[in-house]
């Protein structure tokens, strides 16, 4: 039963000319659309290092973590920073004067930044002093322990900075934890194609909905003829999820080898990791779509318009119409992007890129997972002795 | 009679304001075909969709072969195939992958299927369209496709819901000679439909509903004797300077005789060669005519009798 599923729900997604391009030919489209547009602007408009200011008080010089990585991170052709060291006035004269994107003074060991605006540059200098305060704090619990350990091994001649530098070694490996094999500055072609991606796992959904709605009664009339069958509702939803997850998987893999080899986008050296939560992102996208189909009890069309929007909905949120809004969101409502598969993608895809460390990668990629079981239950639990008030 | 195939008690169909089905009880038996005929709107479909567990109904009981219809009862689902009034096929797939996808919801090994599916295009008369996809049928054909989705895994009990709307008459008498023919082969029917002469055709027994209630049930004949009248002869007058209407209302079995113009309607309540006996009198009376026509009462009949109303409006 469920291959003899499985098999027709393929038939019908392939034989479907709206559905293909949706989901199949229109992320191939604009992934080529962007190459064609933002290309050539990337290679104009490379960003440069970010100018900052570092207040240089005894707080920050008592903080040997940040300033040791400040220090790698203002250093070479390929730096983040170009950091100056002042006093706070100071550094709020060349704030108010646009000198500077932003300035860090420490107070109570943790940086307090000021910026001036929302925009590329201080979303990544915000961003970049998170990363370092994480490693700092693993660094100094790391750091702790060994020092225990060494105490409690009779070693009462301790060389402190030798302790935490090691430390630092091992979690930072000899780089600041940051991207190293893509340039230092941000590529905002880079972010399209991780919304394409994250798009494309979304519309998903329409593959899921479509077959979803062929087996409901109250949508279709071949919904009524499969709701009138013994094929038991599980076992269909099962075949029809799995034929939409692997056209959704063949879409993808089309998708990348058009982004490695037509337009060489530089997805770094976690190409693995990518297409990992492509799949769950993907998941997430045709969860979401059985569960429209299911619980919203209206027509095709209008179900079409709930799931479209709600897609829409979470791109905007996660910031994929303009990146100051998934820190708006961050900040103020931080429970809507744990919840939103879209900013679980978007945030995924960019911790890859950007950071070394893993933690917020496996945070995404679990929380996408948990999304789909949550969908899939409470379809599964819609489905179930499902009748009727009128047809 | 056979064993009881369907056994309705008391069915109540409430939407808000409407009852759409109002305490209406009826059996069918093995074998027959189950003629449900009635108006638009007088709760035929949602009988059917009640009785198939699609829809939730507010009061009353319904058993399929002897057991509670439920919407998990799916080894009752099993032996039961449904033809809705809306086409139901796949507009992507072909002929012959529409009918084995719906077979293949019943009926898993893949030989038996193939064989299931051959029947039904042969049943329905398709077969020469396997390659074709909905699309590029005709509407008689594409009916034809709606039945063989439905009855390929050979049900015992089919449910035809008003199979042949819109549909040409050729297409319309090989689906009624199918029908038949899957009743021969031994499944139940239970067919509704607001044409009478399709219910005259080919049902056995024959429940009338108007209004979510059952106003009339019983074999053709028996709800014919409902119409009161048994036999109705028009006959066209050449000219009218003599009116027989008087000795013809002294005629055997004679009710009623009524006349308009140059036609003269002549209602009976039984007997034999009324038409010839009118002859003879009209002959006697030196009466020329240029047409006689003889008709027996319809359902059509039946229904005006019943609710003063046709069956059409």
């Amino acid at each position: 039963m469920f291959l003899h599923n499985y098999k027709y729900s393929l038939r019908l997604m392939l034989g479907n000319r709206q559905l293909v391009f949706w989901t199949l030919a229109f992320p191939l489209i604009m992934a080529l659309l962007f190459n064609m547009a933002f290309s050539n602007i990337e290679k104009s408009e490379k960003l440069d290092p970010i100018p900052i200011a570092v207040v240089d008080d005894s707080s920050f010089r008592s903080n040997m973590i940040y300033s040791e990585t400040l220090k790698t991170l203002g250093e070479g052709d390929d730096r983040v920073f170009d950091i100056s060291y002042t006093d706070e006035e100071k550094a709020k004269t060349m704030l108010s004067a646009g000198e500077i994107t932003g300035y860090v003074r420490f107070a109570g060991g943790e940086p307090k930044i000021t910026v001036m605006s929302d925009g590329i540059k201080e979303t990544v200098m915000c961003c970049v002093f998170d990363e370092i305060g994480n490693e700092s704090k693993l660094i100094t619990n790391s750091g702790m322990e060994e020092i225990a350990r060494q105490l409690q091994s009779g070693n009462k001649d301790i060389d402190y900075k030798a302790v935490f530098t090691a430390e630092a070694e091992k979690v930072m490996g000899t780089d600041t934890g940051l991207k190293d094999t893509s340039p230092g500055n941000m590529s905002f072609v880079m972010i399209e194609y991780y919304s394409l991606i994250a798009m494309a796992c979304m519309y998903s959904g329409l593959l899921s909905m479509t077959l979803m709605n062929y087996n409901l009664a109250n949508v279709s009339p071949v919904g009524k003829r499969c709701t009138v069958s013994p094929a038991r509702r599980g076992s269909r939803l099962l075949g029809s999820l799995s034929a939409s997850f692997t056209v959704q998987f063949f879409g993808l893999l089309i998708l990348y080898l058009l982004l490695l080899f037509v337009v060489r986008a530089d997805f770094g050296t976690k190409l693995p990791q990518i297409i990992l939560l492509s799949l769950l992102g993907s998941l997430a996208g045709l969860t979401l779509g059985v569960a429209v189909a299911v619980l919203v009890r209206i027509n095709e069309n209008a179900k079409l318009t709930v799931l479209i929007s709600a897609v829409m909905a979470g791109c905007f949120f996660s910031g994929m119409m303009g990146i100051t809004m998934k820190n708006i969101i961050d900040k103020n409502v931080p429970v809507l992007n744990r919840i939103n598969p879209v900013a679980m993608i978007t945030d995924g895809l960019y911790s890859l890129y950007y950071y070394e460390s893993g933690e917020r990668f496996i945070i995404d990629a679990v929380s996408l997972a948990v999304f789909s079981a949550v969908m899939l239950l409470i379809s599964f639990t819609g489905l179930r002795r499902q009748q009727y008030d009128s047809l | 009679m056979g064993d009881k195939v369907i056994e309705v008690k008391d069915l109540v169909k409430e939407y808000k304001q409407l009852r759409a089905v109002d305490g209406i009880s009826f059996d069918v038996y093995e074998k027959e075909i189950f003629g449900l005929l009635g108006p638009n709107g007088s709760g035929k479909s949602t009988t059917i969709n009640s009785v198939l567990s699609l829809l939730k109904y507010s009061s009353g009981s319904i058993k399929l072969f002897g057991r509670e219809m439920t919407p998990d009862a799916y080894d009752l689902k099993r032996d039961t195939g449904v033809i809705f009034q809306d086409v139901a096929v796949f507009s992507e797939l072909t002929v012959y992958e529409n009918i084995d996808y719906f077979c293949g919801l019943y009926i898993t090994g893949k030989k038996e299927r193939k064989k299931c599916v051959e029947d039904a295009m042969e049943l329905v008369g398709i077969g020469d369209f396997r390659k074709f996809y909905p699309k590029q049928l005709s509407g008689g054909l594409l009916r034809r496709l709606n039945i063989a989705c439905g009855i390929a895994h050979k049900p015992k009990l089919i449910f035809l819901d008003e199979p042949t709307v819109a549909v040409d008459p050729q297409s319309r008498n090989n689906i009624l000679e199918g029908i038949m023919k899957l009743r021969d082969n031994g499944a139940t029917v239970v067919y509704t439909t607001h044409y009478m002469e399709e219910v005259e055709q080919i049902c056995d027994r024959i429940v009338i509903m108007d209004k979510g209630k059952i106003i009339a049930s019983g074999t053709c004949d028996e709800l014919k004797k409902l119409a009161g009248t048994e036999e109705k002869i028009t006959v066209g007058l050449k000219n009218t300077d003599k009116d027989p209407t008087d000795g013809i209302r002294k005629l055997l079995h004679v009710t009623d005789v009524f006349k308009e113009d140059s036609i003269i309607t002549v209602s009976y309540d039984g007997g034999t060669h009324n038409i010839a006996r009118l002859i003879d009198h009209l002959r006697e009376q030196g009466v020329s005519y240029s047409t006689i026509n003889s008709q027996r009462p319809t359902l059509n009949d039946v229904f005006l009798e019943l609710t003063g109303k046709e069956l059409r409006d």
